[in-house]
């Protein structure tokens, strides 16, 4: 399905697309009084940019830069191709260890991989300890937010499905006791786990070390408690040295969530005594994206979900609309790298009006990589045919100033007299929700003439 | 053999070089009170700040904020409140019924109120997280402008692990509502000195 045909689906209780496009609007306003307190913010954005383009040009060599450092810590590195190599990866180290319980902190690589189901078919439990994440887990969801997993969910659906699976009494969605039951129930799983598994936020080629950041202090209680540490990165986490961290983590939280900084940003750069350390470094298609001349800078994104906040396409169709891994404006760039036509619809799925290159904490030109798909897209996967004669249509007209002439004339004279049944019926999508504007008496070059006689 | 394959791809795919932006500290100098913007920030991310001018009121202090708390533990010379001893051999699940927490912090950052620990400072990596309640005795003078000057500041450390922590755990998961206590510690406050 189209993301257009999906949104209509999200569309249909009215009242919750007003409350999570408000939600989101909220957020973004958080993040800009966030980034005006900041002195210098633009050149943070600037040189977090300027960093990210150094990476890429040199990210082979920063990876086993990386690698040496890691080792040399006693962290053991693994190397994957591809998600299902990098599932495979994974089941061995828990094998080895005859590890059954799991727990998991937030990380979009592993729900790309599909790691989840994978494990489980092969007899482990694996919990997400993210609150947002454990929601959508129970609800046998997909986050529909790369930060705010449960966007999506009223208070009162967590409500019934904590009564599901956690036994909590009615409390029409109190937040206070609906969280304090997710930790407790949560801190029992931390405590029985044998190995955690954490994305990376940041890899720092200099030191071998990693950064894993959140609020809940999930990642630490799992990977603290638990014998084995695995964290999942994809190729392009990496920075070249730790004093970057501090451009980074300045830019991170102030965009995603209008916090100065995270609760927690761990930095691991040794297992502790008798426990161990695995770092996965994957590509699944990154090394693809990073051919792409248009499209590579895309690889520099640090996942704060600013865009997605911002963007008036997202707010108001839902994170699920998009069937994808990443949702939002920058999902849009990556989901068709991987498959182009499954996400044939997506960079269709923004006005281009530029927010979320605005707000992007590395300056992203995503609204024009957006743009970028679209040229590839009507040429290499088939349009409908609708849009095709429009289009075409429309180019003829455009190109004739006497059939423009002619046809602005029609269409002010049809707007005027036709009833509205006609005028808003079932070929004029824009009249499905809205009105087609009044029509003055001129156009503006009737207008213009008359004024300089 | 995948170690190979994606360097090789990345060396084929890779832009041109591109070097390292020059980085001029100069333009995130502010003329600031350190405590105060401090104090307001980690106010602001639902931290708490005890000011104190006495080293030997410290117990006091922490007692008069914390009089439930039964398992304690120091990691601080400068508190005698220690219910329970810990050492690099105590199994972190034990410390599942810790009450309070008492480390001493090494930095803190001015711009968000977050403050440095290291696994040096508490030892059991668990315990600043594990901990129901958390308490950090922190220097005035240890505070610091911003992100780059912390990280300059803790540069020379010896690596294991460590973080910047800003307030106590939490998530606004549930429909945006902010809920303080999540899965680390429900509160923290920082005994500045």
């Amino acid at each position: 399905m189209s993301h257009a045909k999906e949104a209509e689906l999200f569309n249909n209780d009215e009242a919750k697309v007003n409350w999570h496009d408000q939600a989101l609007w909220f957020v973004r306003n958080k993040r800009d009084k966030a980034a005006h307190t900041v002195k210098g913010w633009e050149e943070l954005r600037n040189l977090a940019s300027a960093i990210k383009a150094n990476v890429l040009s040199n990210l082979d060599e920063y990876l086993v830069e990386f690698e040496e450092n890691a080792q040399k810590n006693g962290i053991h590195i693994h190397w994957a191709t591809d998600a299902e190599e990098h599932n495979k990866i994974v089941h061995n180290i828990l094998l080895k260890n005859n590890a059954k319980k799991v727990v998991k902190s937030k990380s979009m690589l592993t729900e790309e991989c599909h790691l989840n189901p994978y494990l489980e078919v092969n007899g482990i439990e694996v919990i997400d300890t993210d609150l947002g994440e454990r929601i959508v887990q129970l609800a046998k969801e997909p986050p529909s937010h790369i930060v705010l997993p449960a966007i999506h969910k009223t208070k009162e659906e967590v409500d019934v499905l904590f009564q599901k699976h956690l036994g909590t009494i009615p409390s029409e969605g109190n937040p206070q006791y609906l969280t304090s039951e997710a930790r407790k129930h949560l801190r029992n799983k931390f405590l029985k786990a044998d190995a955690a598994i954490t994305g990376v936020n940041f890899a720092v080629a200099e030191t071998g070390g990693i950064v894993v950041c959140t609020n809940e202090g999930n990642a630490d209680m799992g990977v603290h408690l638990a014998k084995i540490h695995i964290a999942s990165m994809g190729i392009e986490k990496i920075i070249p040295k730790e004093k970057h961290l501090g451009i980074f983590l300045r830019l991170l939280a102030r965009s995603a969530t209008g916090q100065p900084i995270t609760t927690y940003s761990s930095h691991f750069n040794k297992p502790s005594e008798g426990k161990e350390m695995h770092i996965i470094i994957v590509d699944n298609g990154r090394t693809e994206q990073l051919g792409r001349e248009h499209f590579r800078s895309s690889l520099n994104c640090i996942r704060c979900g600013a865009c997605m906040n911002t963007c008036p396409i997202y707010r108001r169709s839902g994170g699920h609309s998009y069937k994808a891994t990443i949702p939002g404006p920058i999902g849009s760039i990556l989901s068709p790298g991987t498959d182009l036509k499954k996400h044939s619809s997506l960079p269709f799925a923004s006005t281009l009006c530029g927010s979320c290159s605005d707000v992007c904490p590395v300056k992203i030109n995503i609204h024009e990589q957006l743009y970028q798909w679209r040229q590839i897209i009507t040429k290499d996967v088939k349009q409908p045919i609708v849009k095709k004669t429009v289009l075409k249509m429309t180019g003829r007209v455009l190109g004739n100033s006497k059939l423009y002439g002619f046809f602005g004339k029609s269409a002010r004279f049809m707007l005027k007299h036709l009833p509205k049944s006609v005028i808003n019926s079932q070929t004029n999508t824009w009249g499905k929700a809205r009105d087609l504007p009044k029509v003055e008496n001129d156009n503006f070059e009737d207008w213009y003439k008359k004024r300089k006689s | 053999m995948s170690r190979e394959s994606i360097l090789s791809a990345i060396k084929k795919n890779k832009p041109e070089q591109v070097s390292l932006p020059e980085i001029d500290l100069g333009i995130f100098h502010e003329d600031v009170d350190l405590v105060e913007t401090f104090s307001k920030n980690l106010e602001s991310v639902g931290g708490r700040i005890v000011s104190f001018n006495r080293i030997e009121d410290l117990d006091a202090e922490i007692k008069k904020r914390y009089p439930n708390a039964k398992h304690i533990v120091s990691c601080s010379s400068e508190s005698n409140l220690a219910t329970m001893s810990i050492s690099n051999e105590t199994e972190p699940h034990s410390l599942e019924c810790i009450d309070l927490v008492i480390i001493d912090a090494q930095v803190g950052v001015s711009e968000n109120g977050a403050v440095w620990i290291s696994d040096n400072d508490f030892i059991v990596r668990v315990l600043p997280f594990i901990t129901n309640d958390l308490v950090l005795i922190l220097s005035k003078k240890d505070i610091c402008l911003h992100m780059h000057e912390a990280y300059n500041i803790i540069s020379k450390r010896y690596r294991t692990f460590g973080l910047f922590l800003s307030g106590p755990s939490k998530t606004a998961d549930i429909e945006q509502c902010l809920v303080i206590g999540a899965q680390g510690a429900v509160s923290l406050t920082v005994f500045l000195i």
